[in-house]
């Protein structure tokens, strides 16, 4: 109780009545002595004028400081820096421009002639805009999928082949060795090692190895991974779960014995333990999810 | 509620001055009570300003003062750690003075010497905010602001000082 009223002693906030009460007490008749007389020294006297003196005197000199606008040093500063920019500006212009999509993303994006692109998880293309007019052509490293406009030529060219079309829709797979293209409208053809193919609307081809090992009709308009899925045909199990790593960003530890089990199936790209579940009940196998998301598949 | 009219800057002159009216003398103080040096005091309040006026543009006029006390603060992070620091007060005279024994006033001011010197005792973080308390006339709750505590540590420090002197001087 004191203690409080010498706070309120200490903070001139105390009432007569609580002083006595205070008082009252040897010790905190003490405080009151030593926090009375403290508050009667003093510091030393500050020369108030004099610093605000000196503090005018720099404030004015920092004013006074006008910037020249022109005169012949600015004049070089200037023209570096124009220098600069052009130079700047030429660089940019011709360099190729890359889009780019990461782990579990996917992305569309429209390209000079409105042709559109969209791209799966973990995929990119590049071009070059000013030569984009003269020559349709572009570089993918993933999967992607195109709707081109009517016009010249438009060339997908990737590591494992290139993919030429006039006014179309296809897709384009390439993943490690494995080059999987699907036409959904009009006409494409495939180049790859010294052969070539042609594909119109609802076929799809795909060359493992630089080998031709599969022709197949599709039946959708638009491949699955658009809409949040992803199908295979008697897939490893290994590209099944790679594409799994991509569309969730994870990372996934296969403990099998046998290895080349073979996936057919879709999973989904919206929930993760569905799409886990999908792809291991059929194969009778049983997966863990840790704190880091690390997922260990493994044999029942 | 409206909404409150954009700040103006402390590089309006008028608001710098105000600012130094109001604030220098205690940034003064502050400095006095951590180093004990006058002209060190008075140099240090001068070259705050000074930085204050530097980083006009930077500094709302609502954020002046801790802006100056962080200045402060800064200035003294390379010194040599607790050294005694032992600052000489000026007494203010009493009006009672004359009409007490000469007895009295011996008791008096070997008191005041006993309570200088415990004063310099203590630790720093008691001895600031006690003194710009006392002398400085400063209320817990500005106290706490300005040195960035909860009021309960300055009334922990205004406690522990008060004990600290009191055993030191002894028998009153």
């Amino acid at each position: 109780m004191s203690e409080k009223l010498l706070h309120k002693f200490l903070n001139s906030e105390i009432t007569e009545a609580e002083m006595e009460i205070l008082k009252a007490s040897d010790v905190y008749r003490e405080y009151l002595k030593i926090a009375s007389h403290t508050s009667t020294m003093q510091t030393p006297s500050f020369n108030k004028e004099r610093v605000r003196q000196n503090l005018s005197e720099r404030t004015s000199i920092e004013k006074k400081k006008a910037i020249p606008l022109f005169n012949y040093r600015s004049l070089l500063k200037y023209a570096a820096l124009i220098v600069l920019m052009l130079v700047g500006y030429f660089y940019l212009v011709t360099m190729d421009v890359s889009v780019t999509s990461q782990l579990a993303e996917k992305r569309t994006y429209t390209l000079p002639d409105k042709s559109e692109v969209t791209l799966n998880a973990d995929s990119k293309i590049t071009y070059n805009k000013n030569s984009w007019d003269d020559k349709r052509a572009l570089t993918l490293r993933g999967e992607a999928f195109f709707k081109v406009m009517k016009g010249g030529k438009f060339d997908v060219e990737t590591s494992l082949g290139t993919v030429r079309v006039m006014g179309t829709q296809f897709n384009v797979q390439t993943r490690d060795k494995h080059f999987h293209v699907s036409c959904y409208e009009g006409l494409v053809e495939v180049y790859f090692q010294n052969q070539s193919i042609q594909l119109t609307a609802g076929n799809s081809v795909i060359i493992e190895n630089g080998k031709l090992i599969a022709e197949q009709t599709i039946s959708t308009t638009k491949p699955g991974w658009m809409f949040d899925e992803s199908t295979f045909e008697n897939a490893l199990l290994e590209n099944v779960i790679e594409e799994l790593e991509r569309q969730y960003g994870v990372k996934v530890e296969i403990n099998l014995t046998d290895k080349t089990k073979r996936f057919t199936g879709t999973f989904t790209h919206t929930n993760l333990e569905d799409a886990l579940k999908t792809i291991c009940v059929p194969l009778q196998l049983n997966y863990s999810i840790d704190d880091n998301r690390v997922i260990k598949i493994y044999e029942e | 509620m409206a909404e409150p009219e954009k700040e103006e800057n402390v590089c309006k002159e008028s608001i710098y001055n105000r600012l130094f009216t109001s604030l220098s003398t205690s940034i003064y103080n502050f400095i006095f009570f951590k180093c004990g040096n006058a002209a060190q005091a008075e140099d240090l309040v001068q070259e705050a300003f000074i930085k204050l006026w530097e980083n006009c543009a930077k500094v709302p006029e609502a954020k002046a003062k801790s802006f100056l006390y962080a200045v402060c603060n800064n200035a003294f992070l390379n010194e040599v750690a607790h050294k005694k620091v032992v600052l000489n007060y000026v007494q203010k005279t009493g009006s009672q003075i004359n009409e007490q024994s000469p007895q009295y006033i011996l008791e008096e001011k070997e008191f005041e010497k006993k309570l200088q010197n415990a004063i310099a005792n203590l630790t720093e973080a008691q001895r600031i905010a006690f003194l710009m308390n006392r002398i400085d006339g400063k209320k817990y709750r500005e106290i706490a602001d300005i040195l960035n505590i909860s009021i309960k540590a300055v009334e922990k420090r205004m406690s522990q000082a008060l004990e600290a002197l009191r055993k030191e001087i002894g028998n009153i």
